[in-house]
């Protein structure tokens, strides 16, 4: 890709925010240099958790979580609202079949009623108000070893608000995988809470392929436990507005987290992923990476990576990396990663993030070897995307991807042919 | 079948810091299917330039001239196109392309040259015997184009492209650069068996007399500011090898001296 790239080890932020409270600052310990805390206030401190709405001031583009968001095309997900119930869900495996109930349990619970409610807190408005104005939640429980992905499907029923809350939940040492695809039409806030067990093995996959015009804020809340392996991958190809925001912290030390996003932003679409990952155990692992491409006047694609490194996460590996793929001009890739490192025994915390054209070299031999333009680019997109998807590691869902990317690819064609004929 | 590309009067210059400039300036020549030509030439001749502006490198333009491959002009055509008529450039430095197969890319590249899949069955096992002849493991098949390849590996993959796309002429630029003496006889095998089977027509773009040990050369060409110079046969070289480029360099300035 031709691009440029920008790659900073520990790349420190500044802590500027004003604080009453006086700030004791600790002894250092002469042994053991790297326990000693960090003597400035962690942004984690500062920002508000809440299961109320009016905890978050209304969002304005002043605000820094907003700076991004078209605020007046998502302003009817900033009051609590009745919600339609029209959002039709369906629970079954890759084959459409009910799940084996021996490992995979689904149930209803009412909102706040337990499971749900327990992992970490709303985080803002959008998702206090989806945490407000839900009735219900839809829990799937997964124990043992599930050989089968489970398909949670939502399919949105029309322009009319409303919400849907699902708990994932991963007993101790289960293994399984599951995807949640939406689709139809929707104006739609989600809330999603992924926890697991000590030494689980879990892959989680949120696939947004919504029909023109949908609108979607979302807000996924991940524990991931002792020892645990989490994918959590999220592919986000369609709406006018998609907004999710990712909220992780670890429940014991060891875990192993693995974020992964694909987004493709049309003219006019507004596609916006925030990950906040934080590491508050110690060992643990964590990787982030979104790739997207975008075409056309008004796309606008936002990738926000948080990581905050407590003192308490000695032993922490992190890094997160963006890339974005411009494949025609007028679009607009926001990209922005910000490092928080409060312990210095780690063995790194990396970012690196890119936006980036269509590198005529590539094209030019792909060309040169009988293979069209338009043909061309679409290798390149597509190998852009499967260099991601290879990592996954689950050959079901991975394959499951190139399709719905496939998918994706062929219908940009059906779009540029459909331009064609129109001009006409 | 005899095919012959013919190159008329060709013009063509580059976009630079400095301005456009003018690189090759009246440049002739005709190739038939069967024959070999050398093209050599001191470094900064233009002898990349007229491969890559043959191909259609979107970097050269074409001021004027033609390049007719059997009566069609390829110069007005785009470098998909080109590669359809029958023309292959094999790249001094092959571009990695991250996440598209080898497979998949062939597979597409042949579909496209053919204007048909390929079968099956008889695809995998031309793929399996093209990659054996030129010793390359089966598991670069699975690998993005030519990324994480050595050089070496990079020259067999062009070479490996050059047998199972079968065009009619084939422009190698500077194919024996970075190969050591194994991996340049693999090449030149391989070079010679397309040959062979295609009655392929060969344009040679090189700097050195190595590789002609290998491939042996019907013409040999010089190269030199822009143009031929000078045509003989393969005892040319013999004399290129004896005595440089040095009588073919503007007044006063040494190979060396421009490198």
């Amino acid at each position: 890709m031709a691009e440029q790239e920008q790659n900073t080890m520990q790349n420190v932020q500044s802590q500027t925010q004003p604080t009453n409270t006086e700030i004791k600052v600790p002894q250092a310990d002469p042994h053991d240099p790297y326990a000693f805390p960090a003597a400035m206030p962690s942004s984690a401190d500062r920002e508000p958790r809440s299961f109320e709405v009016d905890a978050f001031p209304k969002p304005t583009r002043k605000q820094e979580d907003w700076r991004y968001t078209p605020i007046d095309r998502i302003c009817e997900f900033f009051d609590v609202f009745e919600p339609s119930g029209k959002i039709s869900v369906d629970i079954t495996d890759t084959d459409g079949n009910p799940v084996d109930t021996s490992h995979v349990e689904v149930s209803q619970v009412d909102m706040g009623e337990k499971p749900s409610g327990t992992v970490l807190m709303p985080n803002d408005r959008v998702s206090a108000v989806e945490w407000v104005s839900g009735k219900t939640a839809t829990v799937v429980r997964l124990h043992g070893e599930n050989e089968k992905p489970v398909v949670v499907h939502v399919h949105g029923g029309g322009m009319d608000l409303d919400s849907f809350h699902l708990v994932i939940q991963a007993d101790d040492r289960a293994h399984g995988d599951i995807i949640v695809e939406h689709d139809g039409t929707a104006r739609i806030a989600e809330g999603v809470e992924i926890v697991t067990g000590v030494d689980s093995h879990i892959s989680t996959t949120f696939v947004q392929e919504w029909d023109k015009g949908s609108k979607h804020v979302g807000n996924h809340r991940i524990r991931v436990g002792a020892g645990a392996t989490l994918r959590h991958s999220v592919v986000t190809l369609g709406g006018d507005v998609v907004r999710i925001r990712m909220d992780q912290d670890f429940g014991g030390a060891q875990g192993d987290l693995n974020m992964l996003g694909i987004y493709f932003a049309d003219p006019g679409e507004h596609i916006e992923h925030r990950t906040m990952v934080v590491h508050n155990y110690p060992e643990c692992k964590s990787r982030v990476v979104y790739k997207g491409a975008l075409s056309g006047k008004g796309a606008h694609s936002t990738w926000v990576g948080n990581a905050l490194i407590e003192p308490t996460a000695p032993g922490t590996d992190s890094y997160e990396l963006n890339r974005n793929l411009v494949l025609t001009p007028g679009a607009i890739a926001d990209s922005e990663p910000n490092l928080e490192i409060e312990n210095g025994n780690i063995i790194g915390a990396g970012h690196a993030s890119s936006v980036g054209r269509f590198d005529d070299e590539e094209l030019f031999y792909l060309e040169s070897r009988g293979i069209s333009e338009t043909e061309a680019r679409k290798l390149v997109v597509q190998g852009f995307f499967a260099e991601l998807v290879e990592e996954i590691g689950v050959p079901a869902i991975a394959q499951h991807l190139m399709n719905v990317i496939d998918r994706r690819l062929a219908r940009g064609e059906n779009v540029a042919m459909q331009a064609v004929l129109e001009e006409k | 079948m005899q095919h012959t590309l013919e190159i008329k009067d060709l013009y063509a210059s580059v976009e630079t810091k400095e301005g456009r400039k003018q690189i090759l300036k009246g440049v002739n020549l005709t190739v038939h299917s069967g024959e070999t030509h050398a093209i050599m030439g001191p470094n900064g001749s233009g002898k990349s330039t007229l491969a890559y502006t043959l191909a259609g490198h979107p970097k050269y333009e074409v001021d004027s001239g033609q390049a007719l491959l059997d009566g069609v002009d390829i110069l007005q055509q785009t470098p998909d196109e080109r590669a359809k008529e029958g023309l292959f450039l094999a790249m001094q430095y092959p571009v990695e392309v991250p996440g598209v197969s080898m497979t998949n890319f062939l597979r597409t590249a042949k579909t496209e040259i053919d204007g048909k899949a390929p079968s099956v069955r008889t695809w995998t096992k031309d793929l399996n015997e093209a990659m054996k002849r030129l010793r390359m493991d089966p598991k670069f098949a699975m690998r993005s184009v030519n990324e994480g390849f050595s050089g070496g590996e990079k020259k067999r993959a062009e070479v490996l492209q050059l047998e199972l796309l079968k065009p009619k002429f084939a422009i190698l630029d500077e194919t024996d650069s970075g190969l050591d003496v194994d991996a340049l006889r693999i090449v030149s095998e391989g070079v010679n068996r397309a040959k062979e089977n295609t009655d392929l027509g060969i344009l040679m773009v090189t700097h050195y007399t190595r590789i002609l040990k290998y491939i042996k050369p019907d013409i040999v060409h010089v190269f030199a500011d822009g143009h031929f110079v000078k045509t003989g046969g393969p005892e040319l070289a013999d004399e290129l090898e004896e005595n440089g480029y040095d009588e073919y360099l503007p007044e006063g300035s040494t190979e060396s001296a421009l490198a």
